[in-house]
């Protein structure tokens, strides 16, 4: 609303949500935008399903909006549940190979959905479906799903590659940032390739 | 004719409790409230017990009631801030058997240190609130709040002041209300406040006041008395009486039942009489619902805000008011119920993800034992709350921090045995488990507390506490040994590995049989914390059935595959899943060990 961009960042606790949170809003503000930010903490470790929305624009008034422009998600339910998150013309960027079963799927009392394709077109949503897990691997741990994503993401977002870039220095803690550097990056790639295919 | 009785409005509260079916009175004393404690102590059919603090007697209260059985629970204003946590909460879950909570008043703090309306309280916590003005009615407004407690599933307040408390009157007895027990029926949603639960709870307290609102309007408490002349009071309790006696020809609306107010019974007072003035001691508290309504009214720019009320008082305060000319005649304003937010929709077909106990979590053994045994646990706050949850189920209560043992405590009294256990975290235990363990011992309840010592406040991430002695800086500071503790209350006590099943379910068992109260110390560390890897679960392909008895135990690590068992690569080797098979499908390889 009024020239406010709304990312939702969605996952599963334990899933590193905060840290991507943290990386955008860092990005922003180094932009030169005003950015606010809000998440719901307490359970995060507790394998729940987490959300983390970050907003910027020239200036920015409520810490959480309605609907998302955008919704970066970890994991593929938490995805497939984030496309309600979107508003008109949203974009959905979903680790679509991440798939962490909850409780009531292991114990089959449920089924795990897997259409996010079908269900993502169903609502006109663009989707950006991008295998962060291999991509992360690559990049050396499977914990980096989360920036390898962003990575992606940053394809449809406003910052330059330099101000991602300083974003990730002042984020991310400097035992990490090589490898979430390189994750970000083979994400970037990644979608930029996709894009070329299509 | 029936001999009266001249009581005093406590004792009057006493004899209608009994009269009313109450069968368990606990409280903490403060003036003006003792001597209801003090009258029931020496009634027939009735149990009444003195606890450590006013929270601790209102989570008894909550036992006695959950175990079936009309209860009151006394404290003086200020007792109820001790007790506000258990109150607040305690309007969403509800009651079982009736539950009135009497809170007494010290307007003029003759024997206090503030003088704070509690009428506040009943608004604050949506729950409905009787005054009465003199004994007779002290006494029958005890079986009248019973009724609503029971009918609208909420705890009723009872509120006095030291003139209704300690004034004295004639009582005309009455016939006894017949009242059988109420089972108890273990209800996860309605007694377990965790959000996605309470969330629900909280829309059927708002419904329940609109409610309660309707039945206001129509109560018999809430009178419209005619009068002579143009001028018209709306009073309850001691100021009630006060303004009869100031304005004998003044037109009334006497309100019994104080909250939530009927407006369209205040409305048409107004239709009577061109002048109204709310006589109230303490607190603008009708005044400012009445002035909502858009009407004019006469309330604390003449009558004093502060100290006790009496005739004279309130003669001078009004007086001018009669002869004035009087306001335009202004139509009320009705407030409309309020709107409910849409519940948030879960997204159909999609399964939830609630967050769970961590795979390898000591809480899990604790249940697992538990499960075992013929028990309802009264459970209390933190990580171990997530255990309420499907498939564990393994808790029937969530009141507040602290409440388990005081609720285990009222419910094993009320039954006459050992029919719940309170399970409660270390860090929980500090923050007021220590209390009620105290009280539980000085009234000799029957009964057993597992404390879930996981050596941290790991629910909010991890902080110290006093039995770590880890500051915020994580620098180490002095700790509590939390057996000694117990021991030093002269509480049996024994401390045993959460790691070890078996010890930790023969500790259970041995307890569950055991005559008298005792404390089992379930002791390990967080995984979280330790992320300990003790060993590697391996599956016995042949072996195992999918009977499902270590899936239901709900651990993350584990999942039912094709043929049999899988366990996931979270699985920290526990080994409680092991413990639980009964083909012997499952084993543990121990972790090497370093050394
Ligand atoms: C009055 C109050 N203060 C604080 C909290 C927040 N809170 C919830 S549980 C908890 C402590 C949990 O620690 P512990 O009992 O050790 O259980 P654990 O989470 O470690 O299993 C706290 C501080 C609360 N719910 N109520």
């Amino acid at each position: 609303m009024n020239g406010t961009t709304t990312v939702t960042l969605a996952g599963v606790g334990g899933q590193g949500i905060l840290l991507g949170a943290a990386v955008l809003a860092e990005t922003a503000a180094g932009a030169g935008l005003e950015v606010k930010a809000s998440e719901v903490k307490g359970m995060a470790q507790r394998g729940g399903s987490v959300l983390s929305t970050v907003r910027f624009g020239e200036h920015v008034w409520s810490p959480v909006g309605s609907h998302a422009d955008v919704v970066i998600a970890t994991e593929l339910l938490e995805g497939i549940r984030g496309l309600d998150l979107l508003g008109a013309r949203g974009t959905m960027v979903c680790a679509s190979t991440t798939r962490i079963t909850p409780g009531s799927v292991l114990r089959r009392e449920e089924d795990y959905p897997d259409d996010l394709a079908g269900a993502a077109a169903l609502r006109g949503v663009r989707l950006v479906a991008v295998d962060a897990e291999g991509i992360a691997l690559q990049a050396g741990t499977l914990r980096a799903v989360n920036v390898a994503l962003l990575g992606a993401a940053s394809t449809v977002l406003p910052f330059s590659e330099a101000e991602w870039r300083r974003g990730l220095e002042t984020a991310v803690p400097a035992r990490i940032l090589e490898v979430n550097l390189r994750a970000f990056e083979l994400g970037r790639a990644a979608v930029a390739s996709q894009e070329v295919e299509s | 004719m029936e001999r009266q009785l001249f009581f005093s409005g406590n004792e009057a509260i006493a004899h209608g409790a009994v009269r009313a079916g109450a069968r368990f009175a606990c409280g903490y004393p403060g003036t003006p409230s003792t001597e209801i404690i003090e009258a029931t102590a020496g009634l027939e059919g009735i149990h009444s017990e003195w606890c450590v603090n006013e929270k601790v007697a209102l989570e008894t209260a909550v036992g006695a009631s959950l175990a079936g059985v009309r209860t009151i629970v006394t404290m003086k204003h200020v007792g109820l801030n001790v007790a506000a946590d258990p109150f607040m909460t305690l309007s969403l879950t509800g009651v079982n058997a009736g539950l009135v909570i009497i809170s007494a008043d010290d307007p003029g703090m003759h024997s206090s240190q503030n003088e704070q309306d509690n009428r506040n309280y009943a608004k604050f916590a949506k729950i409905p609130m009787l005054e009465p003005s003199d004994s007779q009615e002290a006494y029958d407004f005890v079986a009248e709040a019973f009724a609503l407690s029971e009918e609208f599933d909420t705890p009723v307040m009872l509120r006095t002041t030291t003139r209704i408390s300690h004034g004295r009157g004639q009582v005309l007895p009455r016939v006894p209300v017949e009242v059988e027990p109420r089972d108890y029926a273990r209800d996860i949603s309605k007694y377990v406040m965790v959000p996605q639960y309470a969330r629900q709870r909280n829309r059927l307290v708002l419904e329940r006041l609109e409610k309660l609102r309707r039945r206001a309007e129509e109560s018999p408490l809430n009178v419209l008395e005619a009068g002579s002349s143009d001028f018209g009071i709306i009073a309850s309790g001691v100021a009630y009486a006060y303004a009869r006696e100031a304005f004998p020809k003044a037109w009334f609306l006497k309100l019994g039942m104080s909250h939530p107010l009927p407006y369209a019974k205040v409305a048409r007072l107004y239709d009577h009489v061109s002048r109204v003035a709310v006589v109230e001691e303490l607190d603008p508290f009708f005044e400012e619902q009445v002035r909502a309504l858009g009407l004019p009214v006469i309330g604390k720019a003449a009558i004093p805000a502060d100290g006790e009320l009496d005739q004279e008082k309130v003669f001078r305060a009004l007086e001018p008011y009669v002869q004035r000319k009087p306001p335009r005649r202004r139509r009320p304003v009705m407030p409309p119920a309020p709107k409910l937010a849409t519940p948030p929709q879960p997204a159909p077909g999609l399964p939830v993800r609630p967050p769970v106990l961590c795979p390898g979590c000591s809480h899990r053994s604790v249940y697992s034992a538990l499960r075992k045994r013929r028990l309802a646990p009264m459970g209390d706050i933190g990580c171990y709350t997530l255990g309420a949850l499907p498939p564990l189920l393994a808790l029937d209560s969530c009141l507040c921090m602290g409440a388990s043992i005081g609720m285990m405590a009222g419910f094993n009294k009320a039954l006459g045995r050992k029919a719940a256990v309170g399970v409660i975290g270390d860090s929980t235990f500090f923050h007021s488990g220590v209390t009620p363990l105290i009280d539980a011992f000085y009234n000799e309840v029957e009964g057993m507390v597992v404390i879930l010592d996981n050596r941290t406040t790991a629910m909010t991430g991890h902080q110290g506490h006093p039995g770590t002695g880890l500051r915020p800086d994580r620098a180490q500071g002095p700790s509590v040994d939390i057996q000694k503790l117990c021991e030093g209350i002269g509480v049996r006590c024994v401390t045993v590995d959460a790691t070890d099943h078996k010890a930790l379910d023969t500790a259970i068992k041995e307890e569950a049989k055991a005559a008298g109260l005792g404390v089992i110390i379930a002791l390990a560390p967080c995984v979280l914390v330790t992320r300990e890897q003790a060993g590697e679960v391996v599956v016995d392909e042949e072996r195992c059935n999918l009977c499902g008895l270590c899936v239901d135990l709900g651990c993350p690590a584990i999942a039912p595959g094709e043929d049999a068992i899988a366990v996931l690569e979270t699985c920290t080797g526990c080994g409680l899943c092991v413990s639980v098979c009964k083909r012997g499908a499952l084993s543990l390889s121990c972790a090497e060990d370093p050394s």
